[in-house]
């Protein structure tokens, strides 16, 4: 008896080492094998017939429905009221009630792929061309608009203009509703006006003044980092100087390079005579100690370093996000200035956000497009649910003071609804925007940029890869591996480093990916009307 | 008269203090890092880096932690209820499986455990198993999609089966049914009362992991409100961090409190402290059930 006993507590003890140890590898086991008696709830989407309700499009609303909005991000803490509101206001019009979903941004990518290919009741959701846009449009996703537009939507499909409809063309479809506000996210150098002017430096317009402030700020305050670049330094500096510099046509993968002016000679810059030059330059101010040492693995936002004094400079960032950056630096450090530089002034264009920048799509498994669209409708050309949806309730989350300007009330932390909380970049309409007074810093590098403005003939373009999946994984791998930390000047022999990258790169697969992607890039243009 | 220890014994006591000394200290560290960087002021973690001792002392993060509050506790009483729950709930499955599954005149227990066990090597993958839950039971925004996919751990299972194996005797099982007990009286009077170290033991494990999963929440959660606590923590970094790594090309400003680095630290204090004082007692019932099973013969 006692040695059945003791064999069990072995045996218990010995398991609960194994467990331990393989803990960690076995953790997602538990999630993904296991079975669960099923117990339906009530279904999401409630199908009561209920009669009557106005019906103000040409569209069949006598079921009630309730539909589902997706929308990246997290949900604003005063969501629930606003949702009642719209929710009251939306039963009215459309017999329909919708509810407002937040993804959140932890795995957001991921969730955003389950819920499109899963088959999930979803009748709106969010589309950018950095989630993809061109790639799930193409693929089939969404639901194209061409024909119910007219009919559910005709009010939008009048506010819109023809050509951005044209432009979030993919396959001849529309498959989205663009946002038509138009900003600029290119980019510009952020640098301390304040210490710029204490020690008498150049004004950053170009690769080389930059240089020279960066130097002057090196030189003069050993405590402030020059130029804050983070982890993720091909976007950070090679995207930055291939904008600044080469006038890239865009943010072109896998080593591609292509100007503006000349889109269709599109050339590999991976391993060309102009990256060991430019690698030589980011090894220059490496050495110069204009960035850490250990930039690669740095977790803090370069615009808290700035914001907090610990780095003079942004390589590269938008006006808005420059502007946010200058309001919280000044509500920390009033005596302190930041100013900025859009690349545009330099390289004499500058290119507004493409139409797929924003945008509202259907997903093809959605039961209530037609009202969807409605809806989405009156959420951005009426005025009720645009006000609501951007900035909350007039009086609890906010007011307008005399100059027409949008005042927050409270702050931050206190707001259950600041100023855009449900993420609400898609359904920006130009006419009942408000915005905040420092706006009008931005406002005013925006016209700056009307004047020299060119369409984006990038973004609209749509990446096929499913030819060339698994070289482009593997190239990725090769390219945080050999190519990062040659970026951020670790590695003394460039030229070797050059090479040994070149090589394994050629080895995942580039030149096959390069000719494939150029192939289909050039088809674009031809089909567009670029070339 | 005491024993004299010789040389080596005393050396071996010396180094074995020493390591284990170090070794914890080596644990420490990085907590104690956590709540000095939790009070210190934000400026100056982004400025000089993480310290053993702030220069500047500050319990200004807990402030902002503390000024709405009712978000972190709904999630901590989210994540109380689904562990109690479903530590409930799974101890009472895995047991009754495990029992069952090592019954000798279970005609068919060795195909049934193949089947658990064949769930551990091959498993369907995100995507069906994101439909299962989703599409087929319907259990998206509902406290089920937290409870429900834990409860049947294969491994656990297996664990429970070889378990009750070796610590209740077929005799014993045998007699009971002698003296007129039936099935389910022989589970919970004889079986369960003999097998508490391995309950101990699968209920720790399973209640760990009730505690810190975040994983269902992210994928079937949408409903603020029913966020689990290692989720609410875990978005809030993951927050930040796309903010870090999305381009300036993608445009995207963020509106909302964008928590500083001493407020992640202040709440991970806030949502570790309370199990951690906690842990000390659950692991004393544990050594305890271990001990109980250990002298009865």
């Amino acid at each position: 008896m006692l040695g059945k006993q003791k064999k069990a507590i072995i045996t218990m003890l010995s398991a609960m080492l194994v467990m331990s140890t393989v803990a960690a590898c076995t953790s997602n086991n538990g999630k993904t094998n296991n079975t669960a008696t099923p117990k339906p709830t009530a279904a999401t989407t409630t199908n009561n017939t209920a009669e009557g309700g106005e019906t103000t499009t040409g569209i069949d609303t006598s079921k009630k429905v309730e539909l589902q909005f997706y929308m990246l991000g997290n949900a604003p803490k005063d969501l629930p009221q606003v949702e009642k509101q719209v929710n009251e206001w939306l039963l009215e019009d459309l017999n329909a009630t919708v509810k407002f979903n937040y993804t959140t941004w932890t795995d957001w990518d991921q969730k955003y792929k389950l819920l499109l290919s899963t088959g999930q009741d979803v009748d709106l959701i969010f589309t950018a061309e950095w989630t993809q846009y061109q790639q799930y449009a193409k693929n089939g996703a969404f639901l194209p608009l061409d024909d119910i537009l007219p009919v559910a939507a005709p009010k939008l499909y009048e506010f819109v203009p023809q050509d951005m409809w044209d432009a979030v063309r993919i396959d001849g479809n529309i498959y989205t509703v663009p946002a038509t506000y138009k900003e600029y996210v290119t980019g510009g150098f952020v640098w301390r006006e304040d210490l710029r002017q204490k020690y008498d430096l150049p004004k950053p317009v170009d690769l080389a003044s930059f240089e020279a402030y960066l130097d002057g700020v090196k030189k003069n305050e050993s405590n402030i980092q020059p130029v804050a670049l983070g982890g993720a330094i091909d976007a950070t500096l090679e995207d930055s100087l291939m904008e600044l510099h080469r006038q890239r046509v865009g943010a072109l993968p896998y080593g591609l390079h292509a100007e503006y002016s000349d889109p269709t000679n599109m050339v590999g810059y991976w391993g060309s005579a102009e990256h060991l030059e430019d690698l030589k330059t980011y090894k220059r101010w490496a050495d110069n100690g204009y960035f850490s040492k250990n930039e690669l693995n740095e977790t803090d936002s370069n615009q808290d370093k700035l914001i907090n004094g610990s780095a003079a400079a942004i390589f590269s960032d938008n006006p808005t996000r420059y502007n946010s950056t200058l309001n919280q630096m000044k509500s920390l450090h009033p005596d302190w200035e930041l100013a900025y530089h859009p690349f545009g002034i330099t390289n004499g264009f500058a290119t507004p956000v493409h139409p797929i920048h924003n945008g509202f799509a259907i997903p093809k498994n959605s039961k209530n497009a037609e009202r969807a669209l409605a809806f989405y409708e009156l959420l951005v050309t009426d005025e009720r649910y645009n006000l609501l949806t951007s900035y909350g309730f007039e009086g609890v989350n906010y007011e307008v003071d005399g100059n027409g300007h949008y005042q927050m009330i409270g702050d931050n932390s206190t707001n259950g609804f600041p100023r855009e909380a449900m993420n609400s970049w898609a359904w920006r309409n130009p006419e009942y925007m408000i915005f905040e007074p420092s706006y009008d810093g931005v406002e005013a590098i925006f016209n700056a940029l009307d004047e020299i403005q060119v369409p984006d003939i990038y973004t609209g373009f749509a990446e096929d890869y499913s030819s060339y999946q698994a070289e482009r994984a593997a190239l990725e791998q090769v390219e945080k591996q050999y190519l990062f930390p040659l970026m951020a000047g670790l590695v003394d022999d460039i030229e070797g480093g050059l090479n040994t990258f070149m090589e394994k790169a050629n080895q995942a697969g580039l030149e096959k990916i390069q000719a494939a992607y150029k192939e289909q890039w050039l088809q674009y243009l031809k089909e567009s009307g670029y070339n | 008269m005491k024993i004299k220890e010789d040389s080596s014994t005393k050396w071996f006591r010396l180094i074995s203090y020493v390591v284990v000394i170090l070794g914890s200290l080596l644990c420490l560290l990085p907590f104690l890092l956590i709540v000095s960087a939790s009070l210190t002021s934000n400026a100056e973690i982004i400025n000089e880096g993480y310290k053993l001792i702030p220069s500047h002392f500050t319990i200004d993060a807990y402030k902002i932690v503390f000024m709405f509050p009712e978000e972190l506790l709904r999630a901590y009483g989210v994540t109380t209820f689904v562990t109690v729950v479903g530590t409930g709930l799974g101890l009472l499955m895995m047991t009754m499986a495990g029992y069952v599954l090592q019954r000798k005149d279970f005609k068919y227990r060795n195909f049934f455990s193949f089947v658990i066990y064949f769930t551990t090597l091959f498993g369907g993958g995100l995507v069906p198993y994101y439909m299962l839950i989703t599409n087929y039971l319907q259990f998206s925004n509902t406290m089920n999609a937290l409870i429900w996919p834990s409860l049947m751990t294969p491994f656990l299972i297996i664990l429970m089966r070889s378990f009750i194996n070796s610590a209740v005797p077929d005799e014993v099982i045998e007699s009971a049914k002698i003296d007129g007990a039936n099935d389910f009286l022989i589970y919970f009077r004889v079986v369960m009362p003999l097998a508490v170290p391995g309950l101990a033991t699968v209920g720790l494990f399973l209640a760990l992991h009730y505690w810190n999963d975040w994983f269902n929440s992210a994928l079937f959660i949408n409903d603020a409100t029913k966020y689990q606590l290692q989720f609410y923590l875990y978005n809030i970094i993951n927050t930040s961090n796309f903010m870090n790594n999305i381009g300036a090309g993608a445009g995207v400003v963020l509106s909302g409190p964008v928590p500083s680095e001493s407020m992640k630290m202040a709440m991970a204090v806030v949502v570790t402290g309370p199990i951690l004082l906690l842990y000390p007692f659950i692991q004393r019932y544990f050594v305890k059930g271990l001990t109980i099973g250990a002298v009865k013969g």
